[in-house]
């Protein structure tokens, strides 16, 4: 009975891994988020950690159903400036990536400059923010940004350069335009270095948009969150880290699922 | 030779917009201004800037480490991944700056809480990039490997870790000047020396020079960790 | 080409601004706070909200601040119009950095903040910081400390004067021994945690130093150009504040509706704490912002002493109360 039955049991259970990855995956991060709650409700009730240092998620959870609204309007206006900032940050990078291989004089000097803008810490020149975009949703978005160009520009050139020059020499014996061989062979072969860079991307851009919310404004995840730092609302700040933590997680979630869609190399090469 | 005809123009530009506008210092200080404030100041800008290079040189080396560590053990115990990838994406999700409180609670207001800080962000960056690496090679090579007997550490150091290197340097590459911001933002929200300990004091005595003065030495310091990782990566891949 | 259309644009703004103004009977203006919202703002939040300042021609929107936010620089670069800065101290040291800011009201009439041991512990007086660890922040409450213990005869070396971190748990738990709290923020989490008779307190003023703070700014330009605006912005903003003063629930409804999110019990606490210093000294006679020429002078002569500002400020062209002066003072009393 058991011979009978286990053999088919790998095959149908691989069936369904490839039918619903989704599906399997979602029930994974239910259980797995489950014990994570039961873990921290645990440890804080079991080895008494005093709510300064870590409150029970309990506690934290019930703060948010206290004033679900204000926790509402900043998920959704922090998502939307990190939107925002993102998709910037990767039009620009990947643009940028093209440009520097078609023009490597541009390269060469745009490229160190470029570095030399990340080395500046965004909280420095939050009063040039204010003063040039002012106190609008786009001076977060602008943040996020400048925090997503840069890797997107390194991998897209890394991608790019790093495509086997006997495959571009041979579609251009074919006699593929410029176009077409980008189309066709540099940007899908460069995808999954770029998709790195995204995934990377995700959790800056949110990052640039809660920092970006410290230069004043009054919504957003990164306002609440600053607040409650300084009255010293542990539970408060705990529920914008937590919900940041959602977001953050929500939006690289995203940009994995797009990755498995996109980016067929495994089954290619 | 381009690279720093790109610099000089921008150095024109910028120098040229401040006099030319007359813009005052609060808006944007001349480059001229800012090397003057930057001599002015040498003695403090260079122990801070110490205390910023040492604080993310030691963040940035643990924090490789633990990235590409903590990627291996995914690589090796394919089961682990499920756990550890949401706890990982929760906990980077949420801005360095939030959780300095908390580590400076926990780390005290001196080098380490900085060093930590440094720790997680560097280590999540080569993290994601040394897991994207070792994901990329040829699902059938791997198989054949396998069929050869060999095991997942061996998979992970003949075929995994060759072609994850080009990836793994680039996270390295950008995890250096992500180091030094983290240092300076963190030493920013409580510190008793380093850069961002100067540039908070600068913006509270109004000396807009003097920030100036300072965000330029920490883009020195990170263009030469940058060049040198570079050059280090050009080496080591060179040499495989 | 271009230079002409600039230039015509330039020549044109000025001329549509006001016609702009004057159709709609109001103009635009912004105040830029020096945090975010919270009770410690109230009169104002309470003055938009029932529209003072639109009675006064302003169509006003308020800009919270935030760390690293100089209000300062925002107003003299013209990016806000008004603003409620850090304290005497900073518009001191804009002034010396050539900041075109001008100081028209006062907030918090006395030092904001003091300095806070434990009741039981071994520091009874000021005599007994010697030895002991003290945090403080380093934006000018540091230099009030080191006057303090000057005063008494203590010398920098004679104590550990350490940053002080955003949370004042490393006091709660003993870690060191004297912590710096503002009277309406830290020191409320002081007494929650430990409750108000574990903790003794060290007052700026007991030793003859006083430090206001929350400074009502706008640029040299603003205050040449349209003294008729900061006028009504000085009405409708005190007006707002007598409201709230009076009618504390409102003026804390008003701020828990702009940040719903806010701790309501400590809010409550704020509001009567800042009114408290918002009517001490020179204002129980003046009114609300009034501008204390003596406590101005000597948190100048202080700071001067110290080598904090490293030249005099002509404290005339700092600070002009004019503008409170042609309010009646009955209009301004809280």
């Amino acid at each position: 009975m058991s011979g009978a039955v286990a053999l088919p049991a790998p095959r149908g259970a691989a069936g369904l891994r490839r039918a619903a990855p989704v599906l399997m995956g979602l029930g994974r991060l239910v259980l797995g988020l489950g014990i994570a709650a039961a873990v921290w409700e645990g440890a804080v009730l079991g080895f008494g950690i005093r709510p300064e240092y870590l409150p029970r998620l309990s506690a934290i959870l019930s703060t948010i159903a206290a004033t679900p609204e204000a926790y509402a309007a900043g998920f959704l206006r922090t998502a939307l400036e990190t939107l925002i900032g993102f998709a910037a940050g990767v039009a620009v990078g990947v643009l940028n990536g093209v440009l520097f291989l078609r023009a490597p004089v541009l390269r060469d000097m745009l490229f160190p400059v470029f570095v030399v803008s990340q080395t500046i810490p965004v909280i420095a020149f939050g009063a040039l923010v204010v003063l040039w975009f002012g106190n609008t949703l786009l001076a977060k978005a602008v943040i996020a940004f400048y925090l997503t160009f840069f890797p997107v520009t390194v991998n897209t050139l890394v991608g790019l350069q790093s495509v086997d020059p006997r495959q571009m020499a041979l579609l251009r014996s074919f006699g593929a335009t410029g176009r077409q061989v980008l189309l066709r062979l540099l940007l899908p072969s460069a995808l999954p270095q770029i998709f790195v860079a995204l995934r990377l991307g995700a959790s800056l851009s949110l990052v640039g948009a809660i920092v970006g919310e410290w230069f004043g404004d009054t919504t957003g995840l990164g306002v609440i969150l600053l607040q409650a730092m300084y009255t010293e609302q542990v539970t408060v700040m705990w529920a914008a880290i937590l919900c940041a933590a959602v977001l953050g997680t929500g939006f690289y979630a995203l940009v994995a699922l797009a990755e498995r869609y996109l980016v067929f190399w495994g089954a290619e090469a | 030779m381009r690279g720093v005809l790109g610099a000089v123009l921008i150095v024109l530009l910028w120098e040229g917009s401040a006099r030319g506008f007359a813009l005052p210092s609060y808006t944007l200080p001349a480059v001229s201004e800012i090397l003057g404030g930057i001599w002015a100041q040498r003695a403090d800008l260079l122990s801070g800037g110490a205390t910023t290079l040492l604080e993310a040189l030691l963040g940035y080396g643990l924090g490789t480490a633990i990235g590409i560590a903590l990627a291996t053990v995914i690589t090796i115990l394919p089961w682990s991944r499920t756990g550890i990838m949401p706890v990982v994406m929760a906990v980077n999700s949420v801005p360095v700056a939030a959780y300095s409180p908390l580590v400076l609670l926990w780390f005290g207001i001196g080098v380490s809480s900085k060093i930590v800080m440094v720790t997680l962000a560097v280590g999540f960056t080569v993290f994601l990039s040394a897991l994207a690496g070792f994901d990329r090679v040829d699902r059938r090579s791997v198989d054949l490997l396998r069929s050869f007997g060999a095991g997942q550490a061996s998979v992970l150091w003949r075929l995994r870790l060759p072609a994850a290197m080009p990836l793994i340097a680039a996270g390295m590459r950008v995890a250096t000047v992500r180091s030094l911001i983290v240092a300076i933002v963190t030493e920013m929200l409580g510190a008793r020396s380093g850069l961002g300990w100067i540039i908070y004091q600068a913006v509270v005595q109004i000396d807009f020079v003097q920030v100036w003065a300072a965000i330029f030495v920490a883009s020195a310091i990170s263009l030469a960790f940058f060049g040198l990782i570079g050059w280090v990566e050009r080496k080591v891949i060179f040499w495989r | 080409m271009q230079r002409r259309t600039l230039l015509t644009a330039a020549a044109a703004a000025p001329a549509i601004l006001p016609f702009v103004a004057r159709a709609q009977g109001t103009q635009k203006a912004t105040l830029r706070l020096k945090w975010l919202a919270q009770t410690q703002f109230a009169g104002f939040y309470l003055a938009k909200a029932r529209g003072y300042y639109e009675a006064e021609g302003i169509d006003l929107t308020i800009n919270p601040g935030g760390p690293n936010l100089l209000t300062e620089n925002l107003v003299a670069t013209g990016a806000d119009t008004f603003g409620l800065s850090g304290g005497t101290d900073s518009v001191f040291a804009a002034r010396e950095k050539n900041l075109p800011v001008v100081c028209i009201g006062v907030s918090h009439q006395q030092t904001p903040f003091f300095f806070v041991t434990r009741a039981d512990g071994p520091i009874r007086t000021l005599q007994d910081f010697k030895g002991k660890t003290v945090t403080t922040w380093y934006t000018g409450a540091n230099y009030v400390l080191l006057g303090m213990l000057a005063k008494i005869g203590l010398k920098p070396g004679d104590f550990t004067m350490q940053p002080q971190q955003v949370s004042v748990t490393p006091f709660v738990e003993g870690q060191i021994d004297v912590v710096t709290a503002t009277k309406y923020n830290e020191f409320y989490t002081l007494m929650t945690r430990m409750g108000r008779e574990k903790l003794r307190t060290f007052v700026a003023e007991d030793e003859g130093i006083t430090f206001p703070r929350d400074t009502l700014i706008v640029s040299e330009t603003t205050a040449r150009q349209k003294p008729e605006t900061v006028r009504g912005f000085l009405r409708a903003s005190i007006k707002g504040w007598r409201d709230a003063l009076k009618d504390q629930k409102a003026g804390v409804d008003v701020v828990m509706a702009a940040s719903p999110a806010l701790d309501r019990a400590h809010q409550e606490f704020m509001l009567v704490e800042a009114g408290k210093l918002m009517t001490a000294g020179a204002a129980a006679q003046q009114g609300l912002f009034w501008i204390d020429d003596a406590a101005i002078r000597s948190a100048h002569d202080f700071l001067r002493q110290n080598d904090v500002i490293k030249q005099p400020v002509d404290l005339a062209k700092a600070y002009d109360g004019s503008f409170l002066a042609a309010i009646p003072v009955a209009d301004r009393m809280a």
